[in-house]
């Protein structure tokens, strides 16, 4: 047994020891290159793809900063717990990459500064506006935006003029597609419900008109149980309950083997996704087309799935630099080209003057040269912008996907799902000490 | 003397340095981590303030309905495993003990070779096999008309213990066959002698002398399985199964320090859990010693 004791003693000190250790190393690798004569090195944190091509592109350009790229896991993957794992033994980057979802959290737990004297007023009217307000919290700017989500609908447009399918521009017509899919190849589906991801569901409920973060006079009003969520759950819980949709984890081999084989036909996603798919499924390149996402009244509408910023860690004494570097990435044609041309990026840029230089940058020769960044253009224009992120989607997202897991055929469903996050949110926000109505 | 008191002095300093840096050390943050909380006021956004809460972190932790299912999880799945791992890993070795003498160290090794797979790749490869649409082993139990979905609410637990009996049903026949062989010779041949066939032989020779070890497995296992957390995490992370988040209270603790960034809350959970395998393994510690007295009377 002497495995099992060894587990042991590894686990009573999980979440404890591995902090108290880091803490006995901190001291980062960013103060020793604060010298006055020579460039100044930050390191910089992320996962996005094209990111090494980018700081690559950077470092030979500059001589003034030089950056150090360290790839981590994807936010959710890991990527969070290793940022604040590092901010709280004090060894953490100087910049780091956070989705807009996450970054309110990652503010309210204070990891980061205020970058507002060195990304200015000026900078940021350049940006979405959308992407700006959901990096402006409690009055201060707390990161610089770089790329905006707009949902798009991926599918394969070979597969969809044999079954005779037309890209649906409702819901109900999304609907009516499912069926005439699932009715023209018993085991082929439109799309895939993602019970790994709650992101997915929420931009779908943000797209509908949903407002479950409210911050109002110093209160969060939580309403994740809204006419527009309701809707959306129901609309979902019927395609589950019918067999309409797959459900598979995201991104998970079963995933991808069902795109391979053309079982799935269809992606419910973001403007990331075109890269993702494209470096994912490279033999298929030429099948797929972009659709808005379906909407529920027909008139253009978005939620945002995901999306980039990048933030100065607390005790990050490189402020000046790292935003400079920042900005390079978002807003130079330089930092997007590098990027883009990578080949596996089709990020959409929250600074609108770059959406050319990026649509340039862009090999769409696997969607058959459609236009996609004017696709996304529209669509990035019509992301509702009243939505905002709280500061516990940790606990938020976390439990909604536990809730998810658990969707069985007549037993607990997505309202219920939804109906558990608002609670753990609300318990979550009282335990912090913070005033909660909902 | 005074030379041996250095020499024991010597060599018992490697063993409480580490031992005070990788357990007292750790154990001592997280049960100060366990008395403070973070909070903060207004929006949040104001950043935070660490506040001594005292026992607030321990009464959240026992008062929140997920955490108490853990350990409801955790007994369901020694109800389920441990008989399982005891009568599979004991008949092995009696097989191995008496009939196939030859094929032993063969099986031997076949048996105890997932015992050297670590945990975590473990895991991943019975994802891989749980997996609807990849799996063969699914889509052979389609063909035979079992239709079994591993990632359900129903099917969670199974596959669970599936993987660990996998990983520790080597591991354990290899202790009872240990113990098997140590078995006097003599003794068997004079049951022989006395007419006993190989079944009675097993059931009231073999099995009554193995008695201690199979209480100590069963035990140790019960104290392992407090720490199950790589294996369900891995069917937690990335597969849209029923294993959520909170499954164990290892993982508990895990979720709330990493993805709820709660760490007071971790560190309570993790204290508790820690009791409890301390309780537990002083039980079983007096327990043996008892029954080693008893022999010995």
């Amino acid at each position: 047994m002497s495995l099992s004791r060894s587990r042991t003693s590894c686990v009573i000190a999980a979440t404890a020891s591995a902090l108290a250790v880091l803490t006995a190393c901190g001291g980062s690798g960013a103060d020793s290159a604060n010298k006055p004569a020579g460039p100044v090195t930050i390191t910089f944190w992320g996962w996005a793809k094209g990111s090494k091509d980018v700081v690559d592109a950077f470092n030979a350009s500059h001589t003034d900063i030089q950056v150090k790229f360290e790839e981590i896991p994807s936010g959710t993957a890991g990527g969070y717990a290793k940022i604040s794992n590092a901010v709280k033994a004090g060894n953490a980057p100087d910049l780091v990459s956070i989705e807009y979802s996450s970054l309110p959290e990652f503010v309210s737990s204070g990891a980061l500064q205020d970058i507002g004297d060195q990304f200015t007023e000026a900078d940021r009217a350049k940006l979405l506006p959308q992407s700006v307000e959901l990096t402006t919290l409690g009055g201060k700017s707390w990161a610089v935006p770089f790329d905006a989500a707009p949902q798009a609908f991926f599918y394969r447009k070979d597969l969809f003029a044999t079954y005779k399918v037309q890209a649906p521009a409702t819901w109900d017509e999304f609907r009516k597609a499912a069926e005439q899919v699932k009715k023209a190849d018993a085991k082929a589906r439109i799309a895939t419900f993602f019970p790994d991801d709650p992101t997915t569901f929420e931009a779908m409920a943000w797209q509908a008109g949903a407002q479950w973060f409210k911050a109002e006079n110093d209160t969060w009003k939580i309403d994740t149980t809204d006419a527009a969520t309701t809707k959306v759950a129901a609309y979902w819980q019927g395609l589950l309950d019918d067999g309409l949709v797959h459900k598979n984890a995201s991104f998970s081999p079963e995933w991808t083997g069902s795109l391979k084989n053309g079982t799935t036909i269809g992606y419910l996603g973001a403007s990331w996704g075109a890269g993702v798919l494209k470096g994912t499924l490279p033999e298929q390149s030429g099948k797929w087309a972009v659709a808005p996402m379906p909407s529920w009244d027909g008139k253009p509408a978005s939620g945002m799935l995901g999306g980039t910023s990048f933030a100065v860690t607390k005790d990050s004494k490189q402020k000046a630099a790292a935003v400079t570097f920042a900005e390079w990435m978002s807003t130079t044609e330089e930092g997007v080209k590098a990027r883009i041309a990578s080949g596996t990026s089709s990020a959409f840029p929250a600074a609108a003057a770059l959406r050319p230089v990026a649509k340039k940058a862009f090999d769409a020769s696997y969607y058959g040269g459609q236009d996609i960044y004017a696709l996304f253009e529209a669509s990035g224009a019509s992301i509702n912008p009243n939505w905002a992120w709280g500061p516990t989607t940790g606990t938020t997202n976390t439990t909604i996907k536990d809730h998810f897991g658990k969707i069985t055929q007549g037993g607990p469903g997505i309202t219920d799902a939804v109906k558990a996050g608002h609670d753990a949110t609300v318990a979550e926000l009282t335990k912090r000490g913070l005033k909660v109505e909902g | 003397m005074k030379a041996r008191t250095r020499a024991a002095a010597i060599l018992l300093t490697p063993f409480f340095v580490l031992f005070t840096a990788v357990m007292v050390v750790p154990i001592g943050y997280a049960v100060w981590l366990s008395l403070f909380t973070e909070k903060q006021s207004g929006l949040g956004f104001g950043g935070t303030e660490t506040i001594f809460t005292g026992l607030d972190n321990y009464t959240a932790a026992l008062g929140d309905r997920a955490f108490r299912e853990g350990f409801g999880v955790l007994l369901g799945y020694c109800l389920f495993y441990i008989p399982l791992l005891l009568v599979g890993a004991l008949g092995l070795a009696l097989l191995l003990d008496s009939a196939l003498a030859r094929a032993r160290r063969f099986f031997q090794l076949a048996l105890f070779l997932p015992h050297a797979v670590p945990g975590i790749i473990a895991a991943l490869i019975w994802v891989y096999l749980y997996t609807p649409q990849l799996s063969p082993v699914v889509k052979a139990m389609e063909a035979g008309g079992i239709g079994f979905d591993f990632f359900s609410p129903e099917g969670a637990l199974p596959s669970i213990v599936n993987i660990a009996l996998w990983e520790w049903l080597g591991y354990n026949m290899v202790i009872f066959y240990a113990a098997l062989q140590a078995i006097d010779r003599s003794v068997l041949e004079a049951a022989t002698v006395d007419g006993a066939g190989a079944w009675r032989i097993a059931f009231s020779i073999k099995v009554p002398l193995v008695k201690a070890s199979l209480a100590m497995v069963g035990l140790f296992t019960v104290i392992g399985s407090l720490q199950l957390f790589t294996e369900p995490l891995i069917l937690n992370k990335g597969t849209g199964s029923a294993v959520t988040s909170t499954w164990t209270p290892n993982m508990y603790a895990y979720t709330a320090a990493f993805d709820r960034n709660d760490y007071g809350l971790a560190a309570a959970a993790s204290v508790l859990l820690a009791l409890t395998a301390a309780l537990l393994s002083f039980a079983v510690t007096r327990l043996t010693a008892r029954n080693r007295k008893g022999k010995a009377a």
